[in-house]
């Protein structure tokens, strides 16, 4: 084994949900089967992308291949780092409280409006839950609460 | 949270396997032998995303397998230092709180990189937030927000006799966390607002 290349690029999860998905549908195509070791990998990581709060678990699905490229044309003029624009695109933070998490040192950088303005262009390009979720994820965590 | 990296590997197809097609059966190799496995300094691999490229495939004397040389990429799951990530709960120790996801278990935040006012609670064995009155629980299975801040690789390579066999197995990747800033912790505390 050999490492050519360390990192060559990076993905999304988005992207990553992509790939495994349409994986598995070739598998299932074929009737066929990947080694055991790569089923568990799969199946837990695809559970992970989709258990609420993470934005992929929405049903249907408002992440498009084309919204990487809009998301990153309509983020340009803030200058935003790569990562920072990987963390955006997999946790879609739908409020300025949760795109501080992501954005270093946010209140420096941006005034209140160009956050407004942030968080909006997310909402838009990447969708949001529904104020109610009503899926089992959502139960449990309200029974906790309670 | 994951990136692409590019391998180059021998990849030994065994008779049995001749009745696959080569693709496949070279695919099927590579991910045996390296998903959901650890590679020290890259990362947790999870796939393979495509091959760049093959060899001829060669025939050694003694045996039947075919030797071939590919050149491959690799999703791997490697969170960058500051990356913000979702995990949840497994449980908690006065040293702090140990997080998984579920892929990955080796997720730790040490009790200096909570928020001020927390405090662990030795009946209930749960870390507990003290802010504005209110106490706020890190309750196991809960689904927190935390970031990135450090990473430990622990070579699992055998030292040799010299090494004392009751040392206990070291993870080879560990993630540690901070849930300190705003907008870390439970994600119910900032999200139900």
């Amino acid at each position: 084994m050999k490492v050519v290349e360390a990192q060559a690029a990076v993905l999304s999860n988005y992207e990553v949900l992509q790939h495994l998905t349409q994986q598995k549908d070739r598998y299932k195509q074929r009737k066929r089967r990947g080694p055991p070791n790569l089923e568990t990998v799969v199946r837990e990581l695809i559970q992970y992308l989709q258990s609420y709060p993470n934005p992929l678990s929405q049903k249907p699905s408002t992440y498009t291949p084309g919204c990487i490229s809009q998301l990153l044309e309509r983020l340009s003029p803030y200058e935003l780092s790569k990562g920072e624009v990987v963390m955006i695109l997999n946790l879609r933070p739908a409020s300025v409280a949760a795109l501080n998490t992501v954005i270093e040192e946010m209140s420096e950088r941006f005034s209140d409006e160009q956050q407004e303005e942030m968080v909006n262009i997310i909402l838009e390009v990447l969708g949001q839950f529904e104020a109610a979720q009503p899926d089992a994820n959502g139960n449990a965590d309200e029974a906790a609460e309670s | 949270m994951f990136i692409l990296t590019k391998f180059s590997d021998l990849v030994q197809i065994s008779p049995e396997d001749f009745s696959k097609h080569s693709i496949v059966a070279i695919e099927d190799n590579i991910n045996a032998k390296y998903a959901n496995k650890v590679v020290q300094k890259i990362g947790l691999c999870i796939s393979l995303y495509d091959v760049l490229w093959t060899s001829e495939g060669l025939i050694g004397h003694g045996t039947g397998l075919v030797n071939v040389n590919v050149e491959f990429r690799m999703i791997v799951f490697r969170p960058f230092k500051g990356e913000v990530m979702l995990g949840r709960i497994r449980s908690s120790t006065p040293s702090g709180i140990h997080l998984r996801t579920d892929f990955f278990d080796d997720i730790f935040i040490p009790y200096e990189e909570l928020p001020q006012g927390a405090e662990y609670n030795h009946s209930e064995q749960i870390w507990i937030w003290n802010f504005d009155e209110e106490r706020l629980f890190y309750d196991n299975h809960e689904m927190v927000r935390f970031q990135v801040i450090d990473e430990e690789w622990h070579d699992q390579t055998p030292a040799g006799p010299t090494q004392a066999e009751d040392t206990p197995a070291k993870t080879p990747y560990k993630i540690k966390g901070s849930m300190a800033a705003e907008g870390l912790g439970v994600c119910l505390w900032w999200d139900g607002a």
